[in-house]
């Protein structure tokens, strides 16, 4: 009997070969390339969908069991040599754990989940093959990233992020606003990336690892003066701040709306998710400088506040959305910033379900209605029963006021001893606020009279329906979930003193998002479908164009790179190239002595040989001088 | 024996096509200059089954005396430094003799010089003597400037003169430096070794720091020139933009990486003391070269301008980073430097290959006209996605080579120059908002006007392009396969500059 394979021999294995989780969907992207390049003309894009659908769900399976073996058992390493030169030593490392495996099936989840969904939402698109290989590009870097142990890995996959968020937000690339989008999120992206590269080559230099480990390790020795701290920290932070979309990095969040939407499920789901688990992992090194802490806390603040007031002024309806997952991920850049790490990893997994259950809902509204402008729909909760039972999931579990997902998280972080009172009232507020959203969404989207665009909205088909109903599920699930594997994530049960204070918190969340809700359901469950307008125009648009953010960004960086690189160019023509013509080898280049032509050629070879025999000459004669 | 084969094979394939009696057509032309080129590879197959990649010292020498009054002799051999460049120089004069139009007018001419043209840099990179990598220095400069005069564009006369007296005086000066180098130590040699030994070894202190000073800054202009570092590089977007694509990918490819090796051999590894006290002038140099050639380029996306002369520029910009690895010399950066060398070889060729593609089918390169290509049934989707990965190498986007070569360099030089280091990263950063501009106008967007009926690619145009990406992708995901032919060398390198410093 020693010859047949036991249940623990199978789960070794597959915890073993975890990385392979990546992999698949990796292979299911590259498949996909003949009908990328459009290679195979003729050919219908089902099949690379289908390879995609098949790379992904093993994906899923594979980390699913491997999710179950990896429970219970100490952290293991896989390392591979990946770069040897002179002192550096650089080694890819992936840490098999069950909050990185756990993260990795929910990504890969998702992935199935948003592909099969892409299955009907872009059942007509004749570049439906070149998404699914996005997308499971995408579901690579994802899954590849939760698994990383290794800073420069980490980058890579961010990097890889940064590049595939180009091409699925430029999908439709000949649609007017698309290219733009694609490439403000690159940009901005990128700046974050770069200064973050900056970090990493420091950290390296300095630690002489890249490795999470041994940097948490290097830190805890406290090694480095204030200053190069300080600049480390926030070098570092800047990555995460770019891929959460937190100011002064948030402007591509709310344009890379123009890409499909199983993409933007996923985008305000998990992508932004990943740049705060990179930034968890990096929290050792950049806790190095309280500045740099301090500045987390800043931005994220002052993001959770503006975007959750954006998010109520868009007429938009992913806009709508998109802005309050920067406010969320604002509440992770707290929460990480007082070190509070279980409550930022928890965050990120209540909101990314009770998100991706929100985006998917709206999907179908878009698809159905041909529309996405939330002052022209209405009643299509009549209709639309999964999509509403998806968007009403993920908005309680999204907002504390019943216990769902988010109400435990929040509840417990305003619970922390440690937090000081300020927060209490922020994620009050932002819980408030978000609130109003949830239900103006609802009630401009769901509730109400039927308009013209949605009077003939049917329900979607079943790859759509499927995976809406699902999600929805998955989120009311997810209390228990975190019941089960909460021990997962060393969770810390408060002591008995502040016992009275607890059950006032719990009190105040219920009530701060039930007036929200109220607010938004007097003002917007009515029929009439008057606007509702501030008091104040200006600052209505303030909001609504979102601060003005890219109107800023045109008049100060872009165009200070573009008088520099005016300067450069008048420089290049008029000093540089100037100078040589001065000299006057312009009149020996442009002018009539030298003509290049049949006749005239003769003339280059006189001047090579020259300066051939002039070189020549001065040899021998040097030669003969030295002899 | 095999040196001399990779540097005579080029030179008989072109004997063969200009002096074979008889008229030739343009397809049997095309075929000798193929058959020389699969003789290269052949040849250089065999010098890399025979190089020893653990060695850091010159391998596969061969050395004859040729005229020794002069203290000239036929000295071959190379190192980790020169072989990559080697072998690069064969795969691009295969790239552009494949990606060379079928009828290419006046086929004997072209292919002679073409070939002719391999033969100089292959023996540029193998020369172990200092008048001999002179003598093919100049040999190299010749056949490019008739290549870009005769068959380039509207002003190709004007860009090959510029072209040649740039590359002319930067010839003189490097002939300058080595004279005065022989004339110190008594003209006994111009052997690489026996010089170097006067200079950085045993024999030190022969030469006084001062001249050793004077040479190098001779050197530094010299090959500077052809690098080209700012401000010496308006001859290369002129030639650029007037060179045909073939002779683009061969200039970017290989005869900009003569410079920067030039800059390595004789001047860091020729004159280590004085390079090392230099060696913050040099970084502060590369910066402004970084950031000279990025704006630049920014300003032909602005200006909806030329995409060979955007490129053009990018060039100069990463070409910069070479610079400042060199200035740093350490073990890492001194790898970075080699590794750019390759993959900004593989890189900016692709480029110029996909530039040249998009010209050929749509009759323009003016980021002002373009736009949509990226449409899968009437537009260039498999050259849009090569292009793509292109300009993400080009940024330094992680997986392919140019991400390896920018990391080592940054790595390398952070310790020993942090700010410039920090300065020249901007450079990367500036590199996406240039080739983002050229993909948006270019690729995305709607297909339309003059560029809505294009004839279809063919394989024979995209195969090139996709030899060279296989390579960019491969060493930019396993860097050890680059990195074992060079680091012995460049290791012994940094250590000669340690000790000497």
């Amino acid at each position: 009997m020693d010859n047949f394979l036991t249940v623990a021999d199978f789960n070794r294995v597959l915890l073993s070969t975890v990385w392979l989780g990546p992999c698949y969907c990796l292979f299911g992207a590259i498949a996909t390339l003949p009908w990328s390049t459009a290679l195979t003309r003729g050919q219908g894009p089902r099949l690379p969908a289908y390879l995609n659908l098949l790379a992904t769900a093993i994906a899923c399976i594979h980390g699913g069991i491997a999710f179950f073996a990896t429970y219970g058992r100490a952290v293991t390493y896989i390392d591979w040599p990946w770069l040897r030169v002179g002192d550096l030593v650089l080694d890819f490392s992936l840490a098999i754990s069950p909050v990185s495996v756990g993260a990795m099936e929910l990504i890969a989840l998702l992935v199935f989940l948003a592909q099969l969904y892409a299955l009907g939402y872009l059942e007509k698109d004749w570049g439906m093959g070149r998404f699914f290989g996005l997308m499971g590009f995408f579901g690579f870097a994802m899954t590849g990233l939760v698994l990383s142990d290794s800073l420069l890995l980490s980058y890579a996959l961010l990097e890889m992020l940064t590049l595939s968020t180009y091409l699925i937000v430029g999908f439709w690339y000949s649609q007017p606003l698309a290219p733009k989008a694609a490439r403000d999120a690159f940009w901005t992206k990128r700046v974050g990336d770069i200064l973050m590269l900056m970090g990493i080559i420091a950290v390296s230099s300095l630690a002489g690892t890249l490795n999470f480990v041994e940097l948490e390790a290097w830190a805890a020795t406290n090694p480095l003066p204030a200053w190069q701290a300080t600049l480390l920290g926030l070098a570092l932070l800047s990555g995460p701040l770019g891929k959460c979309a937190q100011f002064p990095l948030h402007l591509w969040l709310d344009e890379a709306m123009e890409g499909p939407n199983p993409a933007s499920i996923m985008r305000n789901s998990v992508v932004v998710g990943c740049g705060a688990y990179v930034l968890v992992k990096m929290m050792p090194v950049i806790a190095l400088s309280q500045t740099a802490l301090d500045v987390a806390i800043a931005l994220g603040t002052l993001t959770a506040i503006c975007a959750s007031l954006v998010a109520i002024a868009q007429v938009d309806i992913k806009r709508a959305m998109s802005h309050g997952t920067s406010a969320y991920l604002g509440l992770v850049f707290v929460a990480v910033g007082f070190q509070q790490h279980d409550i930022a990893l928890l965050l990120l997994l209540t909101h990314g379900i009770a998100k991706a259950s929100i985006f998917i809902s709206f999907g179908s509204v878009i698809l159905t209605t041909n529309n996405q402008d939330l002052r022209e729909m209405g009643g299509l909760a009549r209709s639309m029963p999964a999509t509403t039972f998806a968007y009403v999931s993920g908005a309680l579990g999204l907002v504390g006021v019943l216990p769902f997902g988010t109400f435990w998280v929040l509840y417990r972080w305003i619970c922390e001893p440690e937090l000081p009172l300020w927060t209490v009232g922020l994620a009050l507020v932002i819980n408030g606020l978000s609130a109003v959203n949830v239900v103006r969404v609802y009630g401009l989207v769901f509730a109400g009279e039927r308009t013209l665009k949605t009077r003939r909205a049917p329900e979607m088909p079943w790859p759509m329906a499927v995976p809406m109903v699902s999600l929805g599920i998955l989120n009311l699930l997810v209390p228990l979930v975190m019941e089960q594997w909460q021990l997962a994530l060393s969770y810390t049960i408060n002591n008995a003193s502040s016992q009275a204070l607890s059950e006032l918190f719990l009190v105040l969340m219920m009530v701060s998002g039930v007036s929200g809700g109220t607010i938004a359901g007097r003002l917007y469950f009515r029929n009439d479908r008057q606007p509702v307008s501030l008091p104040s125009k200006a600052l209505q648009d303030l909001l609504a164009y979102d601060f003005y953010i890219d109107k800023i960004y045109g008049v100060t960086i872009a165009a200070t790179v573009g008088l520099f690189s005016q300067l450069i160019a008048w420089t290049d023509r008029f000093v540089v190239d100037g100078a040589v013509n001065l000299v006057g080898l312009a009149t020996l280049m442009g002018g009539e002595g030298l003509k290049y032509s049949t006749n005239g050629r003769s003339q280059a070879y006189v001047l090579v040989l020259l300066i051939g025999i002039g070189a020549m000459v001065l040899l021998a004669s040097l030669s003969s001088l030295g002899i | 024996m095999i040196l001399s084969l990779i540097v005579w094979i080029p030179i008989v394939g072109a004997l063969i096509i200009s002096t074979c009696p008889g008229e030739i057509t343009a397809a049997q032309a095309r075929r000798g200059a193929i058959a020389t080129f699969w003789g290269l590879v052949v040849v250089t197959v065999v010098a890399i089954a025979q190089y020893d990649p653990t060695q850091g010292g010159w391998q596969l020498v061969e050395s004859v005396d040729w005229i020794p009054g002069l203290g000239l002799g036929y000295r071959l051999g190379v190192d980790g430094l020169s072989f990559p460049l080697l072998v690069l120089n064969t795969l691009l004069v295969g790239v552009a003799i494949y990606s060379t139009k079928q009828g290419v007018p006046r086929h004997r001419f072209y292919y002679t010089m073409m070939l002719l043209l391999t033969a100089g840099v292959a023996g540029a990179f193998v020369a172990k003597d200092l008048l001999l990598f002179f003598l093919f220095y100049e040999l190299e400069l010749i056949p490019l400037y008739f290549l870009i005069a005769i068959w380039g564009g509207d002003r190709r006369g004007y860009a090959a003169t510029k072209f040649l007296i740039y590359t002319a005086l930067s010839g003189i000066l490097i002939l300058a430096a080595f004279l005065g180098l022989a004339a110190s130590t008594g003209f006994a040699s111009f052997s690489y070794d026996v010089l170097q030994d006067f200079t950085a070894g045993q024999g030190g202190g022969a030469i006084a720091a001062s001249s050793q000073l004077i040479l190098l800054v001779l050197i530094l202009i010299g090959f500077g020139i052809k690098t080209p570092l700012v401000p010496l590089h308006t001859w290369l977007p002129d030639a650029h933009v007037q060179a045909s694509t073939p002779i683009s990918v061969l200039l970017a490819g290989v005869l900009l990486k003569l410079g920067t090796y030039g800059l390595l051999r004789f001047g860091l590894q020729l004159f280590p003391a004085a390079w090392h006290q230099i060696a913050p002038v040099l970084a502060l140099w590369a910066t402004i070269s970084v950031l000279y050639g990025s704006f630049a380029a920014i300003s032909q996306g602005i200006a909806l301008g030329d995409m060979k002369k955007m490129v053009a520029y990018s060039s100069v910009g990463h070409m910069g980073f070479i610079l400042l690895a060199a200035a740093a010399a350490t073990p890492e950066s001194l790898m970075g430097a080699e590794y750019q060398m390759v993959a900004h070889g593989l890189i900016s060729g692709l480029l110029f290959l996909l530039v040249g593609i998009i010209y050929q089918k749509t009759g323009t390169r003016e980021l002002s006209a373009l736009g949509g290509l990226f449409n899968p049934e009437r537009g260039l989707p498999l050259i849009g996605i090569l292009m793509i990965m292109g300009v993400m190498a080009s940024s330094g986007i992680p997986g392919m080579a140019g991400f390896v070569a920018e990391f080592l360099i940054f790595q390398g030089s952070f310790s020993v120059f942090p700010v410039y280091t920090i300065a020249s990263m901007l450079g990367t950063g500036l590199t996406a908002v240039y080739f983002l501009i050229l993909i948006n106008r270019t690729f995305l967007g709607r297909l339309g006007g003059r560029t809505s009926n294009l004839p279809a690619v063919t394989w024979s145009e995209r195969t090139p392009a996709i030899a060279l990406a296989v390579p960019i992708v491969l060493f930019g995901l396993i860097p050890q396969w680059l990195v074992l032919w060079s680091d012995s060398s460049t290791e012994a390198i940094a250590t000669l500059l340690q000790t000497v410093s």
